[in-house]
């Protein structure tokens, strides 16, 4: 089943004005429940725009979003469940930050959804541990947080809601690489242990390739590429071309195939390298 | 919504006011001022129109963009006009005199006069400064002008330096806030329902990383400036020097010689106006 | 004689506080390349911020060029030979239009008028950046903004540029773009050039690399030299590229591979030779 399908989305800004800008094109996409999906592209390519979409903060000019085959804009009354049920962190989250403890930060979104105190209270708690908040900084101001902690307790902000689809802007930007595996590991062990689907958008593609099942490769507002993770880090020449990248590992199986030392050229994680050079040299 | 506001926004441009000196604009700005609330007879109104045209032909600027800078303002202009058309007490008999309405043919000119200052007014401004000058232009001409007072310890330039920092932040503040009301919509926050306290509260979860990111992008700056040598005005020089030309001189004489020739037509206070609501009417 | 040299700097933020820099002595010569790594809040940002002196030590000292960090007599001459590009792009630019920025530091020193026009223009064409000279600086990229701000210090005419992570916020074709002005900055004009990040990739490119835990120096040496030391590396939770990790598993397991491999092309090679065998 698909939590989420896109059918012949557009967003156009400026429709009748000199100004027009064609941000989406024509889009036509499904994130399969359960699965990771890894949207890469460059600045301005339509990445953020497709995210805010999905969460019904920015309306299409025309075309569908399907949430669990139902369109999100069917009753627009009722848009707060479907945020609550997409959750949508941004870029550089700890910005949104306000509230006197990280708790209660981390509770306002289940209070929006008017949810009984008990429930909030286990949900605050469930939410920190998928993002490492210790019991002792729930207490602090998020003020007084390192930027890492920030950035954890943002995320949790979103995770308390307890959204069925988690969609991330550059969650891991600018964290050091212990840094990105702590919360990005925690983010799938919340999907495996909701069954939520997570799309997270990275520029990273050391990190796309080793969470993710799928690519969604965006290019001027357009489809660029899309499928699961070999088939698009199989067709390197065609990320080349536009002006992305492959992970480093990658690009020195490209090498030894050329050099015909190897067959493939879809390796992309290190563990399955390891052994495709073992069993090399035998 | 704020994309939409054109009253107080620059247009680069290339036009004769564009170039002129923003020093002299400041003062012609004033004295236009003066001209505006000084003509009283029809003579010295019909100069001052005279000069308004002159102006927004020189500006450069279309017109639609013109009449869509006073757009906003139509509905003061509309209620000035009826509160002088009907509230005027005239001493003759009233021209219309319909149950509680009776209109004086004293209102009827009150209302055309305040009709013309106020559409001169913001129409100047516009020409003259908003739309021709830009903001950096309009400080350091503030700065040069205000310059006398530093003798008697006024803070000229820390004041205009702070307004150009101001200016140059305002659209990094404006993205920021649309960012931040975003990240909190994404958590169910609602702005829009129940009353005015509600909405209020409502706005806490935005004003306070607002808040803390202006305090923090303040103190980031300040060490950004130390690092670039800052110290205050003293022994600063500037890229951009202004130079007045010869025709600055001679736009404000001109303007000057307006003043007058408005004081004198005011004299002659024919009865231009008398005349024509008496051919108009009879 | 090196061009900053740290002697015994211990720095806190208050004294009840604990030490952020706990005992640095580093020398860093004229016209290197040296790239300072660490994790987050391990206290690399804070000796950038010692090291051009906005920020003075608790304990021990810095010379800059023979200055002394402390010194408030010559404040002046130690900002123009040291100059800091910062980590944000947005909160370091003062003006609104592109050559009006970069004159900033220049008017500051009181330079005639005619001087500022020539250092703003050669600034802006060092970052390849002159065709936006009267730009308003908001509506370029972040990459775009980080080449204004080098541009702004590049005015200034400094023998030493450090910049404090400021790749952090740039998407991957920003990052290009500031470590290719990083290369010419330290090959072409000599400027010494200090890089403060955690990105790997940009501290492979230095001819130097420092690397800090808990604000002490754990490492020190050229990049092949740093990055053969992986376990080391790991436990202090920095990552080494993909491929230096890969032959790095590959020797734990037995093979005999060479350490201090950083590029794909160069361990293609290794292996080449190994499979040709």
């Amino acid at each position: 089943m698909n939590a989420i399908e896109l059918k012949n989305v557009s967003v156009v800004y400026g429709e009748g004005t000199p100004f027009k800008k064609i941000a989406l094109n024509n889009i036509n996409t499904c994130f399969p429940q359960g699965t990771v999906t890894g949207i890469i592209g460059h600045t301005g390519s339509g990445k953020s725009t497709l995210a805010s979409l999905l969460n019904g903060l920015l309306k299409p000019t025309s075309g569908e979003v399907l949430l669990f085959d139902k369109s999100i804009w069917e009753k627009p009354k009722e848009m707060v469940q479907i945020r609550s049920q997409v959750g949508l962190v941004f870029q550089y989250p700890e910005y949104q930050l306000f509230d006197e403890t990280v708790e209660a930060d981390i509770a306002f979104g289940p209070r929006n959804l008017k949810l009984p105190q008990e429930e909030i209270d286990k949900r605050v708690k469930l939410a920190a541990e998928f993002c490492g908040i210790t019991e002792r900084d729930l207490k602090r101001s998020p003020f007084e947080l390192s930027g890492g902690q920030k950035r954890r307790a943002a995320i949790a902000g979103v995770l308390a809601m307890q959204p069925k689809v988690l969609v991330l802007d550059e969650p891991a930007a600018g964290l050091d690489p212990k840094g990105r595996e702590e919360i990005l590991g925690g983010l799938i062990e919340y999907k495996n242990t909701y069954g939520a689907t997570l799309i997270i958008i990275s520029h990273s593609m050391e990190d796309v390739a080793k969470y993710a099942d799928n690519i969604l490769v965006m290019n001027n507002g357009e489809i660029y590429m899309q499928g699961a993770v070999e088939e698009i880090f199989l067709q390197a020449e065609r990320l080349f071309d536009a002006n992305l990248d492959v992970p480093q590992i990658t690009k020195l199986f490209i090498e030894l195939k050329k050099r015909g030392l190897c067959e493939s050229s879809d390796i992309y994680t290190l563990g399955y390298a390891k052994k495709v050079i073992e069993k090399l040299l035998g | 919504m704020l994309k939409d506001v054109t009253f107080g926004q620059y247009f680069p441009g290339n036009s004769l006011l564009h170039k002129a000196d923003a020093r002299f604009k400041v003062l012609i700005l004033i004295e236009y001022i003066v001209i505006v609330l000084l003509a009283n007879s029809a003579y010295a109104v019909g100069l001052g129109l005279l000069l308004t045209a002159f102006l927004m032909v020189f500006s450069g600027v279309k017109i639609r963009l013109l009449l869509k800078s006073v757009k906003p303002l139509i509905f003061v202009l509309v209620f000035t006009c009826l509160i002088n058309l009907f509230l005027t007490r005239g001493s003759g008999a009233p021209l219309v005199d319909w149950s509680f309405i009776k209109i004086y043919k004293e209102g009827v000119r009150n209302a055309i006069a305040m009709l013309i200052r106020l559409l001169s007014l913001v129409l100047g401004t516009s020409v003259l400064i908003s739309f021709t000058t830009s903001p950096l232009e309009l400080t350091d001409a503030l700065e040069s002008l205000l310059s006398p007072l530093k003798k008697i310890k006024v803070p000229v330039h820390e004041f205009a330096m702070m307004m150009s920092i101001a200016l140059r932040f305002i659209p990094t503040l404006i993205e920021e806030t649309n960012k931040i009301i975003s990240a909190q919509k994404a958590r169910c926050a609602d702005f829009d329902s129940g009353n005015i306290f509600k909405k209020l509260k409502a706005m806490v979860p935005i004003l306070i990383p607002l808040f803390v990111s202006a305090v923090r992008r303040a103190e980031e700056l300040a060490d950004a400036m130390e690092c670039r040598c800052y110290h205050g005005g003293k022994g600063r020089t500037k890229l951009n020097v202004m130079h007045a030309k010869l025709r600055d001189y001679i736009f404000l004489l001109a303007v000057t010689a307006i003043i007058a020739g408005v004081v004198v037509l005011n004299r002659y206070d024919a009865s231009f106006i008398k005349n024509l609501i008496k051919d108009l009417v009879f | 004689m090196a061009f900053i040299e740290a002697r015994g700097v211990e720095f806190a933020y208050s004294p009840e506080e604990p030490l952020v820099i706990d005992g640095i002595d580093v020398k860093i010569e004229k016209g290197s390349y040296v790239a300072i790594l660490g994790h987050n809040g391990c206290g690399k940002s804070t000796l950038a911020k010692l090291l051009c002196g906005i920020v003075a030590p608790t304990e021990g000292q810095i010379l800059v060029d023979g200055i002394n960090t402390c010194d408030g007599e010559q404040e002046f001459e130690l900002r123009k030979k040291c100059g800091m590009v910062f980590q944000n792009p947005d909160n370091q630019l003062v003006a609104s239009v592109v050559e009006e920025d970069v004159a900033f530091a220049p008017e500051n020193l009181g330079l005639p008028r005619e001087e500022i026009r020539k250092r703003v223009d050669s600034a802006l064409a060092t970052v390849d950046m002159s065709e936006y000279a009267k730009h308003t600086t908001h509506k370029l990229s972040g990459g775009q903004k980080q080449r204004i701000a080098i541009a702004g210090i590049l005015a200034m005419q400094p023998e030493c540029i450090i910049f404090d992570e400021a790749t952090a916020m740039l998407d991957p074709t920003g990052r290009k773009e500031i470590a290719a002005a990083m290369k010419r900055l330290n090959k072409e004009l000599g400027i010494t050039v200090v890089t403060i990040t955690h990105y790997m990739g940009e501290a492979i490119e230095a001819d130097r690399i420092i690397v800090m835990n808990q604000g002490k120096i754990i490492a020190d040496g050229t990049p092949a030299e740093i990055f053969s030391k992986v376990e080391q590396l790991k436990e202090v939770s920095l990552a080494v590229p993909q491929v230096t990790e890969l032959l790095y598993m590959l020797e734990c397991d037995g093979y005999q591979m060479p350490r201090g491999i950083l590029h794909a092309m160069d361990a293609a090679e290794v292996l080449t030779q190994k499979l040709k065998k």
